[in-house]
């Protein structure tokens, strides 16, 4: 089942396309990563599926409901953590927690039970008393978090959730994530940081509005790249042996006894070993063979630059 | 000279932030004028007359000509003639006039024998400022008249005799207390609850309230009780304060005047809520809450009474809740009503909270556009 199904999303400000013509299909128990640098338009593609803006055209459904028709029902199934924190300052967490409880109709009983749970899954028990104005950054989202799934919600919704925040606490959340995914939450995340990204199951890169390219981690690197890449360290130019093979060269650097060539192959995992022995069986003498691991940041970057 | 340098600065660049905010700047170009043009629109032009009812009991020509004159001069309307005295007075007790003229038996032929007579003002003590102006409009009438007169019938002498209604003479601090508790329930609700939802947007809180199943009715009436739970136990110390310490006279009963207070406080909570429903921050929500205050000032009979407004400024006035609170309030205190005399403006306080409430559930919109 879809959890969200989000078709040709466009949003016009002004004159100015926030978002245009962005279609999301998101499978139930996936974490899905949005992508991108700010101003992208995720926050906007968000908020427009959540309902908390209207699209300029296109729709959204979330499991089979309608936003536009029925937000309310999506609103019971959903929670969201908004990329600024925007609990009441003024209220204690305590106090944040059994106004969200019964804004989501927990009855008194559940609201407890759920509420000592929550605290206990995000250490917030000693701070139940202070007032959430005067909770450290790191503290503040967790208690946006516990808030956001008070009412067990099928989908969760975070908007940035790690931006400004120490890396401890940054790697503490995707942990949760992936918790929560295990208890068949459906999550859509939000992020800049590209190193983040690898932890979604699948990725939506989104630049100027649009999506620029989709799939797992994996999938993308290699559509940046057209496959994956290997290097080889060699003694000799291996390049005239490499004829007929499923390989091409990307760089070379050689300095006539040994060189070192980076080899783009369709999948690393397969090829190396293979490739190797090839090598080797032509005469040529492998002295190191490696996958070189790519990064999401560079991936993007290639994507993105092709206009 | 450093220092003035820092100074200097500091002043060019607020001056460009005001420059380059359209809505300040709007404010500060367009407030003035606003002002005075509504001022101009209600009080600029031939000023309207002030209603009175005129009781001839000498019915002869010179009674005639006198009331001729008093007609003429443009200071007044005659808006009845009663047959009797107390009718006469009756009309003004009722608020239908601000005063009653009333010419004696024998009056006309008094003036031609050169006897002295009198004419007898009744006024309406509990608007001051009205009976004053009535008053002195009537002697001046009745001097030209004398002068007037008396070249064809010969010296005789017209004394002017004062009556009131509600008096003899209402304190300042009694006259008052309408247009400051007016102010007090008005202006103070109206701009404390004008900012709550746009301070909601302005934090953000919004965004994550509204992803909770509320309905805007939810929000509107929520922060409508909250409000008001809050802002009636200011209205409670203000009204002791003015009646226990300042000893301000009442002369209906209490509970009447208690009830048109929180009504009044309940419209501007809900005209609060409408300004805070459409406004997208709260320095607009403050600026409009302020902006509706100026018409609130001029035309609900805060200065004078409305029926001495012009047409234009008479409709608007008709609209402002103010209106119907400082004539309720002003009848029950210093008339001495009831509420069930006041039912009218009762019933228009009640039915424009209501229909600001309405409003402001309908343009509420659960978005973060």
């Amino acid at each position: 089942m879809l959890a969200i199904e989000a078709v040709n999303l466009t949003k016009v400000f002004g004159g100015f396309r926030a978002v245009d013509g962005v279609t999301l299909r998101v499978e139930e128990g996936v974490i899905f990563g949005l992508l991108g640098p700010n101003g992208a338009g995720k926050t906007t593609t968000i908020r427009m599926i959540l309902g908390l803006l209207k699209p300029t055209s296109g729709y959204v459904r979330v499991y089979g409901i309608d936003v536009e028709r029925d937000r309310r029902s999506v609103l019971r199934i959903t929670g969201y953590m908004p990329q600024h924190f925007s609990l009441y300052e003024d209220l204690t967490v305590e106090e944040n927690m059994r106004l969200y409880a019964s804004l989501y109709g927990l009855g008194r009983g559940d609201a407890e039970e759920r509420i000592r749970e929550l605290m206990d899954e995000f250490m917030l028990r000693d701070f139940r008393g202070r007032l959430a104005g005067k909770l450290s950054g790191g503290t503040k989202q967790r208690l946006a978090l516990a808030v956001a799934l008070l009412h067990r919600p099928r989908l969760l919704v975070v908007d940035e959730p790690t931006a400004g925040v120490d890396p401890p606490l940054r790697r503490y959340f995707w942990g949760k994530f992936r918790e929560l995914k295990e208890r068949g939450v459906t999550i859509l995340v939000t992020t800049h940081y590209m190193d983040e990204a690898e932890n979604c199951d699948r990725i939506a890169l989104m630049s100027r509005g649009r999506v620029a390219a989709e799939g797992s981690p994996l999938e993308i690197k290699r559509l940046a790249y057209g496959g994956d890449i290997i290097e080889l360290v060699t003694a000799g130019d291996p390049r005239p042996a490499l004829d007929g093979l499923a390989a091409s060269v990307l760089e070379f650097e050689g300095d006539g006894s040994y060189s070192r060539v980076r080899l783009l192959v369709p999948d690393a995992s397969e090829a190396l070993v293979p490739l190797t022995r090839e090598l080797e069986g032509r005469g040529v003498r492998v002295v190191r063979a490696y996958q070189v691991p790519l990064s999401l940041e560079e991936a993007f970057i290639r994507l993105t630059s092709r206009g | 000279m450093r220092r003035l340098g820092a100074l200097a600065a500091l002043i060019v660049k607020d001056v460009k932030q005001l420059l380059r905010d359209p809505r300040s700047l709007v404010m500060i170009l367009l407030m003035p004028m606003a002002v005075m043009a509504m001022f101009v629109a209600g009080y600029g032009e031939e000023r309207s007359s002030i209603p009175i009812v005129v009781v001839n009991l000498d019915g002869g020509p010179v009674s005639w000509r006198l009331i001729e004159l008093l007609r003429s001069s443009g200071d007044f309307r005659v808006v009845a003639y009663a047959p009797t005295a107390e009718a006469g007075v009756e009309l003004v007790r009722r608020g239908a006039a601000y005063a009653a003229l009333v010419i004696p038996p024998g009056f006309s032929e008094s003036v031609v024998r050169g006897r002295s007579t009198r004419v007898v003002t009744v006024l309406d003590a509990s608007y001051a400022t009205v009976s004053e102006l009535v008053w002195q409009a009537a002697v001046v009438v009745v001097q030209s008249f004398m002068k007037a007169a008396s070249e064809e019938y010969g010296t005789f002498y017209i004394d002017v005799e004062r009556q009131t209604v509600y008096g003899p003479k209402v304190s300042s601090v009694d006259s008052f207390t309408s247009t400051i508790m007016g102010v007090l329930l008005h202006l103070v609700p109206m701009s404390l609850i004008a900012v709550s939802i746009s301070r909601e947007r302005e934090r953000k809180t919004f965004e994550q309230l509204i992803m909770t199943p509320l309905s805007s009715w939810q929000i509107v009436v929520g922060k409508f009780v909250a409000y008001a739970l809050v802002t009636i136990a200011d209205m409670v110390a203000t009204f002791g304060f003015a009646v226990y310490v300042l000893g301000v006279r009442v002369a209906g009963p209490l509970p009447a005047l208690v009830t048109v207070s929180l009504l009044l406080l309940l419209c501007s909570l809900g005209l609060g809520l409408l300004i805070s429903a459409v406004s997208r921050n709260q320095l607009q929500a403050y600026q409009a809450a302020i902006f509706f205050f100026i018409p609130s000032m001029l035309f609900s009979g805060f200065f004078m009474p409305v029926e001495m407004l012009s047409p234009a400024a008479q409709a608007v006035g008709r609209l402002l809740p103010l209106y119907y609170f400082l004539r309720a309030f002003r009848s029950i205190q210093l008339r001495g009503w009831g509420l069930q005399d006041v039912a009218g403006e009762v019933t228009a306080l009640a039915l424009e909270t209501a229909a600001f409430l309405a409003a402001a559930v309908r343009v509420l919109r659960l978005r973060v556009e």
